[in-house]
């Protein structure tokens, strides 16, 4: 019951949004911040009070017969793969709110758009049954358009439209396989009861179902030769919508590899793991390159963004516990990083007046809280030691040298590659001598900039120091996945 | 032999056949009395609704003159589709016909499709399907035609009345071929002597009829009447005929296929494939050109009709129930969106153009549209969701590879179908207003009809449930 209230809480924030028709913008913030900050605590308390529990079989279910003769099913419940996301989807929501600063214009409507999204986002990772996987998957799409091509900036029209269709085309792909899979299997959608049958199809049904199931989720990710869509979202979007756009959609596509295509068709994925891995890896060295080349700070956060999910994809391909683990976790810290970045990157560049790198420098001087921030969460992205996302990527790759040597140690490469280029930033935006006017007189991060900021550079060190705190929680759910492929 | 229960079984048609000679009548004794006669043919379509319901409830069954006609869940079900859309149409009438003095005629052409379709779904007889299918269509060429301060009006009307008195007489001509094949025209009796092994004459006979319905429900090849017929016609008349008479049409071609030639399945279903497949890619591609939303929707709705044939595709092997749930669902879910689209024009205008910035001067209205644009789409959680996810449902069930074909058209057609829906959207939400667009006054009555459309495009998830149920206990199994 506690999962559901927790899906459906931002529902009162959306009917709150349309109410509070004549207050004004502090009213209007100050409310949306209270109903973002509900589904949060809720999730903490399920941290703190069941965390030791969160087993492989999901807890806190509730389940209830919906086309019984299909067998499909209202099925909800949290377990370790999901719990993460499911946490971090509640804090990234709450800090978009917070980061919405940029946003003037129908404030409201923008709070009761980002509710509707978390209502999908929260849904996804709870979500213990195909179709409603498929529903809530779905849900936070239209929001996502909406946000970006009314909020967004002047290329807002095309990269909303752009990403629409690419998602769309990969989801309905991923549906026309979930219900073959439920359907040949059953009919039965139930996700743990498919778990535990474990791949009853046979090999050949199964290879033909992973095809577009994968193919799907791999757009969603997106993998490199699919991602021609994201940067234009990514740049396009006003700050706090990055912040849930690259610090959660992505996982919608990496968690459903990690909790639906690999347990539920370990034979039909298998064939496919090494391309998986591949993908991984071109991800990291492709996202490395073109990163380094852009003249604009939030497109190489971007491409930043969309590389480092190479790390997912190495540590799932790698059927290990090493790499299943690292990858959960890969999940987490790379949208606490990159939604500091993003953030970052507005603060800058609304003091400045632009994001183009050469333009700026010496940020450090005249605002030492966000260039040193910036630092660290150059830092983090690299990957350095004593930050939460070294830990994940390390056990990433770890996993992925095991099954695949050379993939690994190219993703390895990809490590120093991403140092290059983010300590090349580094250096030209936050140190160096002050070129821009407009950064004469900036001031530093506000109170309410540093507040949406703060949980993540916390988040960021205190799971770099003590990865036990999430790894404990994940890490019975990731040995029934192991159980399910019958893998080690 | 005609007895108590004849008239219970007839009860929702004896209700909307008396309205509507009751509109009649008001309209020529009592001139200019608008409010009176819209609200009485309101309340005969909410009348017929309610009857229909309790039959429903009290699970009301029978086989009425000599096996004829017989009233059951799935024919109730679709007299219940026909009385919501008659009630909309008549709701999103109201200005329209006020200002022209002819309410009454009009409520009552709308009364008569009602009726015909109330009549149409419940026949088992060939010939009795003939006549309801009759009394369904003619009423709405007048229909189309009546809008005379419009020169499209009255072409579409003749174009309607052409190309659909064509029809007729090719279904007419398809109907006695088979009546000749089979020996009977009854749907009991011709089940059980139309075996597999196809005649010619039987073939030929079955080729035509598909023919004749699917000019009726605009299938390409067949389906050239369509734009010019929903352009032209008033707005309340197109919602209208693109949702009731069509799924009236789809109830009967279930009823004649199931209980009239199961054996020949293997031949009809794969009619229907190459006609669902084709219709998709024509209707869609199509409706990517238009500029103009009437002409838009007029193409989705021949879209649509190929998704909804993509089921009748599926009527086979382990698909069978799926594929009838999902005709059942598809029809409801297309009335709520496919309606409700419709009656937003009468509230905003035809021109794409006029879309531009609703979000932020109507946004009610706004975000209506952009309920049912999404719903036609096929996103989730919205109602024309599910009537696609029944359909590959039952498509994967059937096992064929011809279904697979068709389910993947299906699948390929909604993306392809994203541009020209979400272009609407993207008028209404990332455009600036159109400047002086003043909002029509007096229209509280199609206002409510949208919004309630609105609300039952989102809320449909609620009924998949209990429609399920209600197809395990149709007659048709």
């Amino acid at each position: 019951m506690i999962t559901t209230i927790t899906i459906f809480l931002p529902l009162v924030g959306v009917l709150l949004m349309l109410l509070l028709r004549s207050a004004d913008e502090r009213t209007v913030r100050y409310t949306a911040l209270g109903v973002a900050a509900a589904p949060l605590l809720l999730s903490l308390y399920v941290y703190f009070v069941h965390g030791g529990d969160l087993r492989g079989a999901p807890l806190l279910t509730q389940s209830f017969e919906w086309v019984s003769s299909l067998g499909i099913g209202y099925r909800v419940g949290l377990d370790g793969l999901g719990f993460g996301m499911f946490f971090l989807s509640a804090l990234l929501t709450l800090i978009a709110v917070a980061a919405s600063w940029d946003i003037r214009e129908n404030l409201r409507q923008y709070f009761a758009i980002l509710f509707v999204a978390e209502i999908g986002m929260l849904g996804v990772f709870a979500a213990q049954d195909l179709i409603l996987f498929y529903v809530f998957f779905e849900i936070t799409l239209i929001p996502m358009y909406l946000l970006v091509g009314v909020w967004g900036d002047e290329n807002r029209r095309r990269a909303a439209t752009r990403f629409f269709i690419y998602t769309f085309l990969g989801s309905t792909t991923m549906l026309a396989g979930f219900l073959a899979l439920g359907i040949l299997s059953g009919p039965e959608f139930s996700v743990v009861t498919l778990t535990e049958a474990g791949g009853t199809l046979s090999r050949a049904a199964q290879v033909a179902i992973a095809v577009p199931i994968l193919l799907g989720l791999l757009i969603k990710v997106p993998a490199v030769p699919f991602h021609s869509w994201l940067l234009d979202v990514y740049v396009s979007s006003p700050t706090s919508t990055n912040v849930v756009l690259s610090g959660i959609l992505p996982k919608l596509g990496t968690y459903g590899l990690i909790k639906i295509a690999v347990p539920l068709l370990p034979q039909g994925v298998e064939p496919f793991l090494p391309y998986v891995a591949i993908f991984g890896v071109i991800n990291i060295i492709y996202g490395a390159f073109v990163a380094f080349m852009q003249p604009d700070l939030k497109a190489l956060v971007a491409y930043s963004s969309i590389g480092t999910l190479g790390f997912i994809l190495l540590g799932i391909s790698s059927g290990n516990a090493l790499g299943l683990n690292g990858a959960v976790m890969q999940q987490v810290t790379h949208g606490l990083y990159s939604a500091l970045l993003f953030i970052l990157v507005g603060i800058i560049a609304a003091r400045a007046g632009t994001r183009r790198i050469d333009e700026l420098g010496g940020l450090a001087a005249r605002m030492p809280w966000a260039g040193g921030l910036l630092v660290l969460g150059a830092l983090a992205a690299m990957g350095v030691p004593g930050l939460a996302v070294f830990v994940s990527e390390f056990m990433s790759i770890m996993g992925g040298f095991e099954t695949f040597p050379v993939q690994g140690v190219l993703a390895a490469l990809g490590i120093v590659l991403g140092a290059v280029y983010l300590l090349h930033m580094v250096r030209r935006v936050a140190f160096g001598p002050i070129e821009r006017p407009a950064l004469q007189e900036a001031g530093d991060a506000g109170p309410i900039e540093m507040a949406a900021i703060v949980p993540l550079v916390t988040l960021l060190v205190v799971l770099g120091v003590f990865p036990s705190l999430i790894v404990s929680v994940q890490r019975p759910a990731v040995e029934a996945v192991l159980a399910a492929i019958g893998g080690s | 032999m005609v007895t108590g229960q004849t008239f219970v079984g007839l009860l929702p048609e004896i209700v909307v056949f008396l309205f509507s000679i009751t509109v009649l009548m008001v309209g020529v004794f009592l001139p200019r009395t608008t409010g009176l006669t819209t609200g009485l043919a309101a309340c005969g379509t909410l009348a017929t609704f309610v009857v229909t319901v309790v039959l429903l409830a009290v699970r009301f069954e029978g086989n009425f003159f000599g096996n004829g006609y017989v009233v059951d869940d799935f024919a109730l079900y679709f007299k219940l589709i026909v009385a919501v859309s008659a009630f909309f149409a008549v709701l999103a009438a109201a200005r329209w016909s006020g200002e022209t003095g002819d309410a009454p005629e009009y409520l009552n052409l709308i009364l008569s499709v009602a009726l015909g379709g109330m009549l149409l779904v419940s026949m088992r007889d060939l010939f009795g399907i003939f006549v309801a299918v009759e009394l369904a269509t003619i009423p709405s060429y007048a229909m189309v035609a009546f809008d005379r301060s419009r020169r499209e009006s009255s072409e579409g009307g003749m174009k309607y009345l052409l190309t659909g008195m064509i029809a007729s007489s090719i279904l007419l001509y398809g109907i006695v071929l088979i009546y000749g094949a089979g020996g009977s025209a009854n749907l009991g009796d011709l089940g059980q002597t139309f075996s597999g092994q196809l005649s010619p004459v039987a073939l030929l006979g079955l080729v035509l009829l598909i023919s004749g319905f699917a000019f009726k429900v605009s299938a390409a090849p067949f389906h050239f009447w369509t734009p010019d017929a929903y352009q032209g016609a008033p707005t309340s008349a197109a919602a209208f005929l693109s949702v009731a008479p069509k799924a009236a049409i789809f109830a009967t071609l279930l009823r004649i296929f199931l209980e009239g030639m199961p054996e020949a399945a293997t031949t009809w279903t794969v009619v229907l494939a190459m006609l669902a497949i084709m219709t998709m890619f024509v209707g869609n591609l199509l409706a990517l050109r238009q500029r103009n939303v009437r002409r838009m929707l007029a193409y989705s709705s021949v879209a649509h009709s190929g998704y909804i044939l993509a089921a009748f595709a599926a009527l086979q092997g382990a698909g069978l129930q799926t594929a009838i749930q999902a005709v059942l669902i598809y029809s409801a879910a297309y009335l709520t969106m496919n309606m409700g689209a419709f009656l937003v024009i009468d509230l905003v205008g035809e021109e794409a153009k006029s879309y531009n910035g609703l979000f932020t001067t109507r946004p009610g209205v706004a975000l209506s549209m952009f309920v049912f644009m999404a719903a036609l789409v096929g996103i989730p959680p919205l109602s024309g969701f599910w009537g696609k996810a029944w359909i590959i449902l039952a498509g994967v069930q059937s096992g064929s590879i011809l279904v697979y074909v068709t389910v993947g058209a299906l699948v390929v057609n909604s993306v392809l179908s994203v541009p020209y829906y979400f272009g609407i959207i993207r008028n209404m939400f990332f455009e600036e207003p159109v400047t002086g667009a003043e909002e029509p006054k007096g229209l509280g009555a199609a206002k409510f009809s949208v919004y309630a459309l609105a609300a039952a495009t989102t809320l449909f998830i609620f009924f998949i449930g209990p429609l399920a149920a209600l197809v395990g206990a149709s007659g048709l199994l």
